[in-house]
């Protein structure tokens, strides 16, 4: 299947959303439900206002206006495309209530961070969510119980560490209920581990020269990649004594990876690039699969939904030229 | 007024008579009683009956031979006495009737005698009439037990003879009345109802006597047309309640398996009774049927209506008691009925229809597996013959047989599934609608016709898409049409649907032969699945399921609007794409349609003929159509489809073909109407951002896809100003893709960008472009008006007005100075509102005047391509760009000095075309331009016009009429047209003028065609007044 992809024509999108009237910098599926739910598409655009879309119509269902037109650089579901959760530059991270009809913030998080670092999600137990999040000093992540927001511990770089910043964060754990585990990569460029119930880095990798912008980790291969401002993508493993090591690194042809996403199934990842092209790579050897180029400006985010057949499953990218577009991966073949 | 009330009074009156009669039997003595019969009352003669009938019946009884006239009155006495009173007893009613019938009974064989008159044949009959009318219900059963079969034996083949041998008609229905009678079957309510057992008994009975009444009623029927139809009908009616009574369904089935043994004193009779067995049923059915058939094929084209209605009911009744008992006969009379549906007689008709529908609704057919066999019988050996009688019978035959076969499929409503599960009954039949619907391809007509350029705004001309006049092969009549598309709704309402879709889109991909067709039944199928426009006889059983409906539409929607389906060649312009793209897109769309599209093949190769094409168009109409019905169908369901339906239909709006865009268009209004849209461009506006997003991704490949601009065109043209947020990223796209692509894809990317731009002017260039106008215009008219002038043609007088007026210039230009200030004055605060429109400019500048400024940008560069289409097209591109940014003076500016040099370029050294073009550009810059331009058009372009003028001088005067439809014709119209308010505009310098002035009177010769020399008279008066202006100023400059 990957090869005849190759061999194509350069693929156009299977249709672009447009509508947003701001650039797009985050996109959340949520079309598992069963089959009279329509399924949706959550973006968070510059203009602070999320935008859920309405797959089947491609149309605007709501807008949702909560973060005082700050942009919006996270949407997360919990649990069901009902309750959601936002952060933006206002520094508040929203949840909101969306069942029957409701558009209401329920609770909100001042985080008072500045940066860019979207929150981390992880499902602990039915009804209750752990959340990494950049904290209000520099270097710190704190890690929060949702929807109880009792803080769980803060986790601050050794003294002289030099990490800057978080940049980004990945929250997760081997199986259900065994020890929560986050993977932070820092502005210095390094990627650090951190045990969350004790509070403590494992390991430290130095991953790039400048700051990671995105990572992503499969938890089955032990296996990361994190991209940064440079012509690299970085690809690392975990091993057995909880060390972070270097595997591969992979050039790319334009510098600038602002999102990676791996899919779900664990086969392929995309990262969303600066020089306006989503890039889609065999996920165990990091083979180039495509190249799709549709967007004028920076390709901000990349998602891949969760329709429960794989058939239905899709790639949505949203960019700084206020569109997002949407291909279908599967239906290439 | 009965004299005698009492029955003492009335035997005082009778017996004188009735003694007179007995003495001596003669016709007056029978009258005598009759007269005085009148006088009694009908309660006092039922005491006398027996007394009054003896003397009657001893005067019959009397041996020997008698007078006819006798005997007929004393029968109709006898029938006067038995209308006024009841029989009670069993004896006199069996005595009675074996004494009448004798009296029909043809005298011995031996003797020769004369036969009977018919008076007394009608008397008699009439008397039995009355007879058996006359008799109480349980007196009458006397008549019909066993012991009596010879009795009525004997007077149902006296009657049958009488009713199929006389000539006299009023004989015969006399005679078929009676025999109804006799058979208890009588039309009149007096009768008492016969219990089950009763009528099981007559049927018993009766069941002798079948063979003999059904044969010679069948002869009466097929007898003779000269005989009337009264007769016939009487005859139809009494064999099919005969038959009815004796094959009744409910009878048989109650008939013990063995004969009943009768007493031992009846013996003989046992053996002329007749067991109504199994076996005995099944060989009747048989020689029933054959007599069925017989009468169904006389009667059924039988002269007379009423005849024909007899047949209805024959067959109702027949089906409704012996449904079972008959069903071998039902094919031949299933076939009558369906056949008389489309009877020319309305009442006929609407029985038919009536009977039909009892049918249906009763659910003989469904619940009797055989007659739905018998159906499904008879429809496939009609599958397999229509064919052939498609191909040989005239139009009216056509309806007919397809009438028979609506009607079938209508009887067999819900069990159609039973036909369609068959394999072989759904191909003959889907193979037989296929052939039937060939279109006919041959006109050339349908190709030829091209839309009006420009296409008007939608609005207008679109009403509710009607199905577009076909034209078939093999009939003309619009009622066969009409019959087929019956035909095809009544399989989609009961059938399977998914099966029938799936049938003929299997046909519809099989062969380029079958496609319209296919498309046309699938269109209907639909139609009918969703029981619009149906004609059925009954409900369906299982109501429709909207997601089934829903799932098929979009599976045929998704096979018409395939790329090797919806884009066929259908016409061999070259203007629509260049030979190249055109040859790509054909590869391409063979590529798509894979081995299935071998017609395409064939259309991809040089020559595609007409007939192809025509083919093509009409497929591609059909297909429109069926976009059309399946809105229809689906109502506001189909919004959800508008996503991927809509964008080709309107890609089809724009085609150049007029049947095709008539039909897109038809299918838009069906679409705005089923989906709740006020009007097309309601539609449109509020499904842009599904258009834009087709639209972009079309013209990611623009070569390939050179109808997205058609669309593009089409939504531009019919939205409004609402709709630029949406497609200022698509333009954007198109601006950098031309960027890419110079040099291959300009001219498709600048019909692109032409119809964006003229889109720009009518939104928002409007009001400044009409206000310059109107400024402008303003001016000359002002000036036109100060001269006494109108700016219409009026030669002489403009031609005088011009010398009086050169006089003056001539005296001016010697010093001679008029008063002129006052013209001045005038102009000077007109000129002031002109620098206001520069201070906008500051303010940041809206995207529709930005995009204006992106694609001057490319014009700039296109300006000089080789191709001089190409170039002309940049030139209308750019004079929308001039126009639309004409409020933006400080940014309209640097691209005109960017413009400048390419477009000097245009102006003095291309081909004519292109310098007329670049000419109308130059007026349009030099609206908004003057200062900039004055310099320029004088130094680099003005001395080469006017010397272009001059030269062409003399070829024009030397030209005969034929010279006015030449190029350079209408560049010299068009320069002498537009240099004098181009020089006015520009505020030109006198030696300038004096160059115009001097070209522009070459052309005030009388040997210059007309039109020249009117524009050069408006040209001078132009002229005139520049040279007022400057001689204002003459003084200050001397």
């Amino acid at each position: 299947m990957l090869t005849v992809l190759m061999a194509l024509p350069p693929p156009d999108p299977q249709f672009v959303l447009r509508g947003t009237s701001a650039p797009v910098h985050t996109l959340h599926f949520s079309c598992g439900g069963p089959e009279p739910d329509i399924p949706l598409l959550f973006s968070g655009s510059e203009n602070g206002f999320i935008h859920v879309w309405n797959l089947k119509t491609h149309r605007v269902d709501t807008a949702l206006d909560g973060h005082g037109r700050k942009s919006v650089y996270c949407v997360e579901t919990m649990g069901g495309k009902d309750r959601l959760l936002s952060q933006g530059r206002d520094q508040r991270i929203c949840l909101w209530d969306l069942a029957e009809g409701r558009t209401s913030v329920t609770d909100s998080v001042f985080t008072e961070h500045m940066g860019f670092c979207r929150c981390s999600l992880l499902k602990v137990a039915q009804g209750r969510w752990l959340m990494a999040m950049a904290a209000r000093s520099l270097e710190e992540v704190q890690i929060l119980e949702l929807p109880s927001k009792t803080s769980v511990c803060t986790l601050k770089p050794e003294v002289g560490a030099k990490l800057g910043m978080p940049m980004c964060l990945k929250l997760w754990q081997l199986s259900c209920g065994s020890q929560p585990v986050l993977l932070a990569g820092y502005e210095d460029g390094s990627v650090v581990l951190w045990n969350v119930s004790m509070g403590k880095a494992l390991s430290q990798l130095s991953c790039h020269q400048e700051p990671v912008m995105s990572l992503d980790f499969d938890s089955e291969k032990a296996k990361g990649i994190s991209g940064s401002s440079e012509k690299v993508l970085s690809i690392w493993c975990l091993n057995e004594q909880q060390n972070l090591q270097v595997y591969k690194t992979h050039e790319l042809v334009n510098a600038g990876i602002s999102d990676i996403t791996i899919r779900p199934d664990k086969k392929i990842l995309a990262t969303a690039g600066w020089d306006h092209r989503i890039r889609i790579f065999s996920w165990k050897k990091l083979k180039p699969l495509a190249v799709l180029d549709y967007h004028t400006a920076t390709v901000h985010c990349v998602s891949f939904s969760d329709h429960s057949s794989p058939w239905d499953r899709l790639l949505a990218a949203g960019s700084k030229d206020q569109r997002i577009s949407v291909w279908s991966i599967y239906a290439q073949t | 007024m009965a004299v005698f009330d009492t029955p003492q009074a009335a035997f005082g009156a009778l017996r004188p008579v009735c003694v007179q009669l007995t003495r001596a039997q003669t016709v007056e003595n029978v009258r005598q009683l009759q007269a005085h019969l009148a006088g009694v009352s009908g309660a006092a003669l039922q005491e006398l009956q027996e007394y009054v009938l003896f003397p009657l019946r001893f005067a019959l009884r009397v041996p020997g031979p008698k007078q006819e006239r006798l005997v007929q009155s004393l029968v109709q006495c006898i029938s006067s006495v038995l209308a006024a009173t009841c029989v009670k007893k069993q004896e006199l009613l069996q005595e009675l009737f074996s004494e009448l019938c004798t009296c029909l009974a043809p005298p011995p064989s031996s003797v020769k005698a004369a036969p009977l008159s018919e008076e007394l044949k009608l008397a008699v009959i009439q008397a039995l009439h009355t007879l058996m009318h006359s008799a109480y219900g349980d007196v009458i059963l006397s008549l019909y037990r066993p012991s009596s079969l010879p009795l009525l034996g004997f007077a149902v083949s006296l009657l049958l003879t009488l009713a199929e041998q006389e000539k006299a008609k009023q004989i015969k229905i006399s005679a078929l009345e009676c025999l109804q009678v006799l058979v208890l079957q009588c039309d009149c309510q007096e009768h008492r109802q016969l219990d089950e057992d009763e009528e099981q008994q007559c049927g018993d009975l009766f069941a002798s006597f079948l063979p003999g009444i059904s044969i010679t009623l069948s002869r009466v029927i097929a007898g003779d047309i000269k005989q009337g139809h009264k007769p016939t009908v009487s005859a139809i009616r009494l064999f099919y309640l005969i038959v009815g009574l004796v094959m009744a369904d409910k009878q048989l089935a109650r008939i013990p398996k063995s004969k009943e043994k009768l007493p031992v004193e009846h013996s003989r009779i046992s053996e002329l009774m007749i067991h109504r067995g199994s076996d005995w049923t099944k060989s009747t059915a048989e020689k029933l049927s054959l007599l069925l058939h017989k009468v169904v094929e006389s009667s059924s084209v039988h002269p007379h209506w009423k005849v024909r209605l007899e047949l209805v009911e024959l067959v109702h009744h027949l089906l409704r008691n012996c449904s079972q008992s008959l069903v071998d006969s039902f094919s031949h009379l299933l076939k009558a009925v369906v056949g008389l549906v489309n009877d020319e007689n309305s009442e006929v008709q609407s029985r038919c229809n009536k009977v039909l529908q009892g049918i249906a609704e009763q659910r003989i057919v469904a619940q009797n597996r055989a007659l739905a066999d018998v159906l499904s019988e008879n429809l496939h050996s009609l599958a397999t013959a229509l064919p052939r009688l498609m191909n040989s019978q005239d139009d009216m035959g056509k309806v007919s047989t397809l009438s028979l076969l609506l009607g079938y499929l209508k009887l067999l409503g819900p069990k159609i599934n039973i036909v369609l599960n068959s394999v072989s009954h759904l191909q003959r039949l889907s193979k037989a609608l296929v052939q039937v619907l060939e279109l006919d391809v041959t006109d050339v007509k349908i190709v030829e016709a091209r839309r009006s350029e420009p296409p008007g705004p939608l609005q207008q001309g679109v009403q509710k898409g009607r199905c577009q006049k076909k034209y078939f092969r093999f009939f003309t009549e619009e009622k066969v049409f009409q019959l087929l598309q019956q035909v095809c709704r009544v399989l989609g309402y009961y059938g399977n649907l998914y099966l029938l879709v799936d049938h003929f889109m299997g046909l519809y991909s099989e062969s380029g032969l079958y496609r319209k067709q296919a498309a046309m039944i699938l269109n209907e199928l639909v139609m009918g699945a969703a029981g619009v426009g149906v004609d059925f006889l009954q409900e369906r059983e299982v109501p429709l399921n909207v997601d089934d409906l829903k799932g098929s539409i979009t599976s045929i929607l998704d096979e018409y609007m395939d790329q090797a389906n919806w884009y066929l060649v259908t016409s061999v312009d070259t203007e629509e794409s260049s030979p190249e793209q055109s040859e790509q897109h054909l590869g391409l769309a063979v590529r798509a349609g894979g081995a299935s599209s071998s017609i395409l093949l064939q259309s991809s190769e040089p020559p595609v003929t007409t007939r192809t094409m025509n083919s093509n168009i009409w497929q591609i109409c059909i297909q429109l159509e069926g976009v059309g019905c399946f809105a229809a169908v689906l109502g506001k369901e189909f919004r959800l489809l508008l996503l991927s339906a809509l964008y080709p239909v309107l890609e089809k709006a724009g085609d150049r073909t007029l049947l095709i865009s008539e039909t897109a268009l038809g299918t838009l209004a069906d679409i705005c109407e089923a989906c709740g849209y006020d009007s097309v461009q309601c539609l449109i506006n509020e499904n842009s951002d599904y258009l834009v997003n087709s639209i972009s991704l079309n013209l990611r490949q623009l070569a390939y896809q050179p109808r997205a601009s058609q669309v593009l065109d089409t939504m531009l043209r019919n939205s409004d100003a609402s709709l630029l947020p949406l497609i200022e990223d698509v333009i954007q796209d198109v601006l950098s893709a031309l960027d890419q692509s110079y040099n291959s894809q300009a001219s498709t990317f600048l019909r692109v960008l032409h119809s964006v731009m003229t889109a720009l002017v009518q939104w928002f260039g409007m009001p400044s472009a009409e206000e310059h106008q109107q400024r402008h215009s303003d001016k000359g008219q002002s000036r036109a008006r100060s001269q006494g002038q109108h700016k219409v043609t009026m030669t002489s007088q403009e031609v005088e007005q011009f010398f009086l007026d050169y006089v003056s210039q001539k005296r001016i230009a010697e010093g001679d100075l008029p008063d002129l200030e006052e013209e001045e004055a005038d102009e000077i605060p007109l000129a002031k509102p002109e620098p206001s429109s520069d201070t906008e400019g500051e303010a940041p500048m809206p995207s529709h005047a930005q995009l204006a400024r992106d694609v001057m940008e490319r014009c700039i560069h296109l300006l000089s391509d080789g191709s001089l289409r190409v170039r002309l097209k940049v030139l209308d591109v750019l004079e929308l760009c001039v126009t639309m940014l004409h409020p933006h003076g400080n940014h309209l500016l640097p691209m005109a000095h960017r413009v400048w040099p390419a477009l000097v370029t245009r102006l003095i050294s291309d081909d004519p075309l292109a310098v007329l073009r670049a000419f109308k550009v130059l007026c349009t810059l030099a609206q908004t331009c003057g200062d900039f331009l004055r310099q320029r058009f004088s130094k680099d372009v003005l001395s080469k016009l006017t010397s272009s003028l001059l030269s062409q001088a003399p070829a024009s005067a030397r030209a005969g009429p034929v010279y006015s439809h030449t190029l350079a014709f209408k560049l010299q119209l068009a320069l002498l047209q537009g240099l004098g308010s181009l020089c006015e505009r520009l505020d030109m310098g006198e030696s300038d003028l004096n160059k115009v002035a001097d070209a522009c009177l070459i052309y005030l010769s009388a040997k210059q065609p007309v039109k020249l020399q009117e524009a050069a008279q408006r040209l001078c008066q132009v002229d005139q007044s520049l040279f007022e202006k400057l001689s204002v100023l003459a003084p200050v400059l001397l």
